[in-house]
């Protein structure tokens, strides 16, 4: 051991070496330096390749459903029109809800009861509506009851410090119960609006309208503010988040705040569009919004690679699957059942692929 | 040493993406030595050890190990058949125990009628542990509740209960404090007996002192190797870096300067065990140096300051602010570098500009009604990139495919962006190569001239003697010494009051 001062410090650790030409190194300078340039351009081009393919892949995806609902749809002489209709009836109730739950999703969050919540404000609206008739209260109390939900189960997550997920367990019960409830209140076993006045409001241009609304809404949010960022942040390392001046609380409760917005008008369009509500409406809703984010390329681990757009891909891709399907297994015994099958299927095999992919770009170097 | 060559690799490419990791690399390792490699951060070092190691394949070439053909396709092959590595980062698993860690998908062979003898493991557990010296640690302590050092150990404990012909220590003496190194030389000593070690470090003195041979690497390409006769730091140095390094490595000057007002000060700080009645006091202009022994409570004093840390007792104030948490902090401009970059400081996932972006968010969007624009977004990122000289071919790079040393550029750079006036550094050169450094240590003089105040946790003593403005040494979670910069400052009177 001996003294050492800053100076000496210095001069101990100085570089003052020249470069050294090293002879191996000289030698092959020039053929290595054109294997060089030649592999990096092949290996850049191949990346930019892979990294188009997974941009695009959602979209091939959804090309080649169309393609084959069109095939499917014209040999079988289907009504084209009707058909079109139906598909878009109903995939947009589901990219609502998705494109809002796409902000709990890029968390790397994720909420078990956004089905019962939809049934759940879409009674609220029925019951709502059924006092004072008008379709601007039944619009608010949808919204209301959604965002509440949304916000109560971001809330218990805040104030107990657990992972919202738990309080979206505990939420689904909770709902279930809300809506057994509710239907009681009418004396029967469900809740039913005036059809004439369903049929009045059902319609293309409304649901369009309040899709391209919400969905502009949550583009701006989720691209062009901190919010978005933040979200995807959050999901991609939250202890870095958290370190870098994140408030997680406040950024769950707005997430689950916008999420709830997008379950209100989802469940708005519900109810118009079946006025019909029992229990058991909307019990896919849950699963078939988290199949469409995933067929739309949305990572289920949420982080910088979420999407927006996934939600939107994902909501037609489901439509144009099951219209497919529908027509193909029309009249068949079990074609119900066969359908849900596939679904499932090509469910786990995007997910594979999403996951294969991302275990490649995480081994270590 | 024997002349007897153990492991060969021929013509070794790898690529990840447009960076070519390793451009068709020869290497050769002999029966009994210490194989030092060295060289820039992103030279290709790990990867052509994990490669070894079953972590991936090459895209080319072949090995061969004892005469055969070796291709592992896992790590766990590779340690089963004679090569073992412990990795740069963290490789154990924290949610389970030290002994779980340790028989890692092996626990079948303490198993009856489904039921696991943790008595039997634990007690086989201890016995690998003190095998390599360690013998204060319960095997039945959760791995995530050890500290970073314990946990390489117990790594290395792994590694070498397997008794593997070929081990490779892939820089894990950054994470170690001085009895952690001792117990990792011994090991490596025993174990050349009866094979050989492939030993990566950024120290250049250690890997000379080491290490029997010495390779270095760039860019991808094995430049030369040295035998310890030739072993010369200047020609070890050129070789590495490829140029010539000009001026000082630390400051230059040798005299403690500062401005009059004070930009951080922490009164009566009590954390747990950790922190016992810390005061601190930071001025504009100034560096303040942190150092003491692994167990001080430097590292939990840094996360303190910037109100990441349930302090028992105590404050921290910034300008008439109470700092009381990470938002307030970041809000009042503080910035803090982790020891543990990968997990605290980056979102490796994201891309460069939105690691950078993340710290600076309210300043894109400001003026704009927060919106935040691509265009606005690259060029609030672009200066940070060209002033740290980040090597990447965009803003859009994956910060997981970058080297350590460019990974602490991003971290560097979102702090820098986003106009930090407060920077608490906690190891900020840990795993960096001598380039990476120097830049770092540039860049802590040139925030230090623009006024602002600064923390540096560190421990490396040359780094804080070099650099700070005051050095305090902790000891068992108090401050017990102060020491001023000067010419007279002296190493072995700071070491004591350490120890």
């Amino acid at each position: 051991m001996h003294d050492l001062n800053p100076t000496d410090v210095n001069k101990e650790t100085d570089v003052t070496v020249d470069t050294r030409d090293d002879a191996k190194t000289t030698a092959t300078s020039t053929t290595k330096a054109e294997t060089t340039t030649k592999a990096d351009a092949k290996a850049a081009s191949k990346a930019r390749r892979g990294k188009l393919f997974a941009d695009l892949a959602p979209l091939i995806g959804l090309a080649v459903l169309a393609i084959a609902f069109v095939l499917v749809g014209t040999s079988s002489g289907t009504n084209m029109g009707y058909a079109v209709e139906t598909l878009i009836n109903q995939s947009v109730i589901i990219i609502i809800i998705a494109t809002g739950a796409i902000f709990i999703f890029a968390m790397g969050s994720f909420d078990i009861s956004l089905g019962a919540s939809t049934l759940v404000a879409a009674m609220v609206a029925g019951l709502v509506h059924n006092a004072t008739g008008s379709l601007w209260l039944m619009l608010g109390a949808a919204i209301l009851t959604a965002v509440a939900t949304s916000l109560i189960s971001a809330t218990l997550a805040a104030v107990f410090n657990l992972p919202v997920f738990v309080t979206t367990v505990a939420m689904l019960s909770v709902l279930g119960a809300v809506a057994a409830a509710l239907v009681q209140t009418t004396g029967g076993a469900q809740i039913r609006i005036d059809r004439a006045f369903s049929r009045e409001y059902d319609t293309l241009a409304v649901k369009l309208i309040v899709a391209a609304v919400f969905l502009a809404l949550c583009v701006f949010l989720f691209n062009y503010t901190r919010l978005g960022r933040v979200e995807k942040l959050v999901g991609g390392n939250p202890m870095t988040a958290k370190l870098t001046g994140v408030s997680m609380k406040l950024t769950a409760i707005a997430a689950f705040g916008i999420a709830g917005l997008g379950v209100g008008l989802g469940a708005f369009l519900t109810v118009l569009r079946t006025p019909t509500l029992t229990v058991t409406s909307a019990s896919d809703i849950g699963m078939n919004i988290l199949v469409a984010m995933v067929f739309g390329g949305m990572v289920i681990s949420g982080g910088p690679r979420s999407r927006i757009y996934a939600a939107i891909i994902g909501g037609i891709s489901m439509a144009l699957l099951n219209q497919t399907m529908s027509i193909m297994l029309q009249g068949m015994a079990g074609g119900a059942g066969i359908a849900q099958m596939v679904r499932a299927v090509l469910f786990l095999a995007v997910v594979w692929l999403a996951a294969s992919g991302f275990r490649t770009k995480v081994l270590p170097r | 040493m024997t002349n007897d060559v153990v492991l060969t690799v021929t013509d070794m490419s790898k690529s990840f993406g447009v960076v070519r990791a390793l451009k068709h690399v020869d290497f050769e390792l002999r029966d009994g030595e210490i194989h030092g490699l060295i060289g820039e951060n992103g030279s290709g070092k790990s990867t052509m050890t994990s490669i070894i190691a079953g972590s991936q394949p090459a895209d080319s070439g072949t090995m061969l190990f004892q005469g055969a053909p070796w291709a592992p396709a896992t790590v766990n092959e590779s340690l089963a058949n004679g090569i073992g590595m412990v990795v740069q980062e963290s490789g154990t698993v924290p949610g389970i125990t030290v002994a779980e860690n340790l028989f890692l998908g092996e626990t079948g062979q303490f198993t009856r009628f489904g039921i696991v003898d943790r008595r039997a493991m634990n007690k086989k557990a201890s016995a690998a542990l003190e095998a390599i010296g360690v013998e204060d640690l319960n095997p039945a302590t959760p791995a995530g509740a050890c500290d970073f050092q314990t946990r390489k150990l117990v790594e290395l404990a792994r590694v070498m209960m397997y008794e593997p012909k070929v081990v490779v220590i892939d820089e894990t003496t950054t994470a170690l404090a001085q009895d952690g190194r001792d117990l990792l030389y011994k090991a490596m000593d025993t174990h050349k007996t009866r094979g050989a070690v492939v030993f990566i470090s950024h120290d250049l003195d250690e890997i000379m002192s080491v290490c029997d041979r010495l390779t270095v690497l760039r860019d991808g390409d094995i430049i030369c190797t040295f035998d310890k006769d030739e072993f010369d730091e200047g020609a070890i140095r050129a070789a590495m870096i490829g140029r010539s390094m000009e001026g000082h490595y630390y400051r230059e000057d040798n005299k403690a300067t500062h401005h009059d007002e004070v930009w951080l000060s922490a009164t009566g700080l009590n954390l747990e065990n950790k922190l016992k009645d810390v005061s601190i006091e930071v001025r504009s202009g100034e560096i303040v140096g942190v150092g003491g022994l692994s167990h001080c409570g430097m590292h939990e004093l840094g996360k303190a300051l910037f109100g990441a840390a349930p302090l028992e007792s105590g404050e921290v104030v910034s300008r008439g602010v109470k700092i009381t948490n990470e938002r307030r902090a970041v809000r009042n401009a503080f910035g803090y570098v982790s020891k543990d970059r990968d997990t605290e400081s980056l979102s490796l996932t994201a891309s460069i500009r939105d690691n950078i972006a993340s710290a600076g968010l309210r300043l894109i969007g400001k003026g704009r009604a927060g919106l935040i624009t691509k265009r606005a977004e690259n060029a609030y990122v672009q200066t940070p990139i060209d002033q740290l000289e980040i090597k990447a071919p965009g803003a859009g790079t994956i910060v997981s495919t970058l080297s350590g040393g460019n990974k602490q550029k991003v971290v560097f750079g979102k702090w820098i962006a986003c106009g930090t006036e407060v920077l608490i550094l906690d190891c900020p050169t840990r795993g960096v190569d001598v380039g990476v450094k120097q830049a770092m240590y540039r860049l802590m003089t040139q925030l230090k001239d623009e006024g602002k105040a600064i923390v540096l946790i560190s421990e490396e003593m040359t780094e804080l003697m070099g650099m700070s403005d005051r050095l305090l040494i902790m000891k068992d979670g108090r401050v017990v010494r102060e020491f001023e910069r000067s010419a007279d400052l002296n190493e072995m009177e700071i070491i004591e009051c350490m120890i």
